[in-house]
């Protein structure tokens, strides 16, 4: 117990000093940090007050309709921890240096499974945390519910939720890594990426929430108790299901039907440890050392693909320095599962929402909805070209590494090296935005001029977001870190995440009003007044290229920094 | 040629390198020595472009390092004192890098790497990913990096760490040949036999500032070594 308690102790105190520390730079970054955190959770705070009192007051859906809707959210935010869990805790829990040197110690490796996993979970869902807090404060002002509701729901109710989807995480991958060392890594890694989108895709066609928003609208207002009965079995023992049963109860004043389900959810949280305890005093040590022989078995044994024109030595078309970048960071991406792997479920997802998009049926005749329906599937491209940026445009600096060395010491200057990493990424994101753009535009609605403002404006956003992300993934670049997704999740990149997300939030409703008074005209006279849209665009235009030379100053600056 | 001018680097309020000014002249094979702490990788790093200095200059064959970094960078080539590389990259691939950066033609970079392999044995291992290599493997192929454009001028910190003998004796010699051959070597290094086998001149650095200059030709000891009185030296100095 000693020894927990002096690790997790050590831990405390290095996460203190780095929030807390004296220096200057280091307190207008953490107030930057809570200055765009707080205005994050407060903007969370009011959408999701906004939408729940649209849906319940303005959209009439009923509390039944309104939580089973709830449910399938938290379904995905559980995944999305789950997920998140365990792809950072392969890095944490078995590839670490601390892990290394603890293993060296007379410590036993169920209190490193402990220390490693608390970490991990602080680590990898903090920001999550945030999120949930601030829909929850949303969701209950709703409702006017007491103080001791929140604080009871966020500690008792939410933290053992995501705890469940981060121990099953952790628990899962141990197991896995038990069966990596009979298959192989990389038909382990398919058969995870084909798991999750098997069990999202099993989840929506089984719980159907079109199928159920139609039905349920047909029996409206009464509809609570015998919808009750509509829910598949399974459902029911899923903690999102728990924890919405919790919240539907508690604000209708039923406590005590709320309690059972809170218990389920404690008891579950409870026995999950008590059972990741005994599994990690079981498996935890052998899967280690599984991973360690796995790294160790690389090279000699193992197939690897050749991509001859990629290779080195090969006459180069380009100048010499601009060539050998480009087929290194295509060797390096593609020898790198992680990269590669992520990039292609990043795909498998945007071909997933074109084909949704495809089969809607929207049949809208009010010019908000028009303008909404949208800027809805606007700001989702944005979103993705968010995602992309983040993942891969962020982290590109700091992968430079301790090699970094080699490059700057070599005869290039390192604007040269920004703008070629500039000029890569925007032109790569570029194509894939423009193409998601058209075809996701002109799927929801026919209307030429709508698809070149969807194009154009995809392209002063891309321009931004890429600026953004190589701008602040210099600035705040980490060259000891090798994963490229620890790097995508740290501090730095969830500013720049939800940085992001304001500048999106500025754009949508730049176009909001304009594109209003489009439709209207043109449902109402059938005239398409050209006007409505240019001024938006020009303003959209300005404040892209505003953030792009903001974050590329602070870039330039920030790559010559000493190493 | 390389000239540090009264270079000074600070952290916040702690000075690493104080006032610092030395001159090696071609063809000269320069030890910098010191404790642990000394200054000596920030010195290095200044000279090489990793490190901004905050007063002074670094002049590479009469380029400023800061104000020409081009020029000079091109002039020299570098070993740090971690050997890393890029793990999912080949010896080859990773020497191939490099000669890119020095805008090197390809077929010439083939040549060197032919060159560079029987120089220092690197051939059984070049072809595998730097992820299975040992240190002593990382440290012969940045070796060969260093050497790949032919430099007028080589910046080494510690460069026999994690070698075996063989492997120690062949970059000594390799660097020697090379000395003889025009090459000025700037090396710092804890290893005092190192220095007293090879270097030409010496310069012993504590705290930032520079507290002992001695040339092999003035050496009392003038018996063509520093002559085993070095480390007496060396550890009366910095204790």
């Amino acid at each position: 117990m000693r020894e927990l308690v002096i690790m997790f102790n050590l831990k405390a105190q290095g996460f203190l000093k780095s929030v807390f520390s004296p220096s200057l730079p280091s307190l207008v970054k953490n107030l930057s940090s809570l200055c765009i955190f707080g205005g994050f959770a407060i903007g969370l705070f009011f959408l999701t007050r906004g939408v729940t009192t649209y849906l319940l007051q303005q959209a009439h859906i009923g509390q039944f309709l309104f939580h089973r809707l709830l449910s399938m959210l938290l379904y995905v935010f559980f995944i999305t921890v789950n997920l998140g869990n365990m792809i950072v805790s392969y890095s944490t829990l078995y590839k670490s240096q601390e892990v290394n040197f603890l293993m060296a110690m007379p410590i036993s490796h169920t209190k490193i499974f402990l220390i490693k996993f608390v970490d991990n979970f602080f680590y990898s869902s903090s920001t999550l945390t945030l999120v949930g807090f601030a829909i929850l404060l949303g969701y209950g002002s709703v409702f006017q519910l007491s103080w001791t509701f929140y604080f009871f729901t966020m500690f008792f109710v939410l933290l053992p939720f995501m705890l469940i989807a981060g121990i099953l995480a952790v628990m899962i991958l141990t197991a896995l890594i038990k069966v990596a060392t009979r298959i192989g890594v990389r038909w382990l890694l398919a058969i995870i990426i084909g798991g999750y989108l098997a069990a999202i895709y099993l989840y929506f066609k089984i719980t159907n929430p079109v199928q159920l928003v139609h039905e349920v609208m047909k029996h409206y207002p009464n509809v609570n108790e015998y919808f009750g009965y509509l829910d598949p079995p399974f459902v029911r023992y899923l903690p999102n299901h728990w924890v919405t049963e919790f919240l539907y109860w508690s604000v209708n004043g039923e406590f005590a039907r709320a309690i059972p389900y809170f218990t389920l959810l404690f008891l579950t949280m409870l026995g999950l440890i008590v059972l990741a305890g005994m599994f990690a005093h079981r498996y935890y040590y052998g899967a280690w050392l599984a991973v360690s022989d796995l790294q160790a078995m690389k090279g000699p044994g193992e197939k690897r693909i050749r991509l001859r024109f990629l290779e080195f030595g090969r006459k180069a078309f380009l100048k010499p320095q601009t060539d050998v970048f480009i087929r290194r960071d295509i060797l390096l991406f593609f020898r790198e599962p992680s990269q590669w792997m992520h990039l292609l479920l990043m795909m498998v997802l945007l071909m997933i929402f074109l084909i949704s998009i495809g089969t809607l049926e929207l049949k809208l005749t009010q010019p908000l909805m028009q303008a909404v329906s949208f800027l809805v599937v606007f700001l989702f491209n944005g979103f993705l070209i968010a995602s992309i940026a983040l993942r891969f445009v962020f982290p590109s600096v700091s992968l430079e590494g301790d090699t970094f060395w080699s490059v700057r010491s070599s005869p290039l200057s390192v604007r040269k090296l920004y703008w070629y990493k500039f000029t890569g990424a925007f032109l790569l994101v570029l194509i894939i935005a423009e193409l998601l753009s058209v075809a996701s535009i002109s799927m929801l609605r026919n209307n030429i001029l709508l698809t070149q403002v969807a194009a154009a404006s995809t392209a002063f956003v891309t321009l931004a977001l890429i600026g953004l992300n190589l701008g602040s993934g210099t600035y705040f670049a980490t060259f000891k870190e090798k994963n490229p997704i620890r790097v995508a999740s740290s501090q730095g990149a969830s500013l720049t995440f939800l940085a992001s997300m304001v500048y999106l939030a500025a754009i949508s409703s730049v176009l909001l009003v304009p594109l209003n008074s489009y439709f209207d005209s043109l449902i109402r006279e059938g005239v398409s007044h050209t006007q409505w849209v240019l001024v938006p665009m020009a303003t959209i235009a300005v404040l892209s290229i505003l953030v792009f030379a903001t974050s590329t100053s602070v870039g330039l600056r920030a790559i010559k920094r000493d190493l | 040629m390389i000239e540090l001018q009264n270079l000074v680097k600070r952290f916040g309020s702690f000075t690493a390198v104080d006032n610092l000014t030395l001159r090696v002249p071609t063809g000269q094979f320069f030890g910098f020595l010191g404790p642990n702490g000394a200054g000596k990788t920030t010195t290095i790093k200044m000279m090489t472009g990793l490190y901004e200095p905050t007063e002074g200059r670094c002049l590479i064959n009469g380029h400023d390092i800061h104000a020409d970094p081009v020029p000079a960078k091109r002039s020299f080539g570098y070993v740090p004192d971690q050997p890393y590389l890029y793990e999912k990259l080949t010896g080859r691939e990773f020497l191939h890098f490099v000669g890119g950066l020095f805008e090197m033609p390809v077929d010439m970079v083939k040549d060197r790497i032919n060159e560079l392999m029987e120089i220092f044995e690197i051939g059984p291992f070049i072809d595998k990913r730097a992820e299975e290599y040992s240190q002593g493997m990382r440290q012969r192929i940045v070796l060969s990096a260093a050497l790949i454009h032919d430099p007028k001028v080589l910046i080494i910190d510690e460069p026999i760490v994690g070698l075996d003998p063989r492997s120690a004796r062949l970059v000594k010699d390799t660097l020697k040949r090379k000395t003889r051959e025009g090459l000025t070597v700037f090396m710092s290094t804890h290893l005092l036999e190192i220095v007293e086998e090879l270097c030409d001149r010496i310069a012993i650095i504590k705290d930032g500032r520079m507290i002992f200059e001695e040339h092999r030709e003035t050496s009392r000891s003038m018996t063509g070594t520093f002559n085993g009185e070095l480390e007496a030296k060396f550890l009366e100095l910095t204790k």
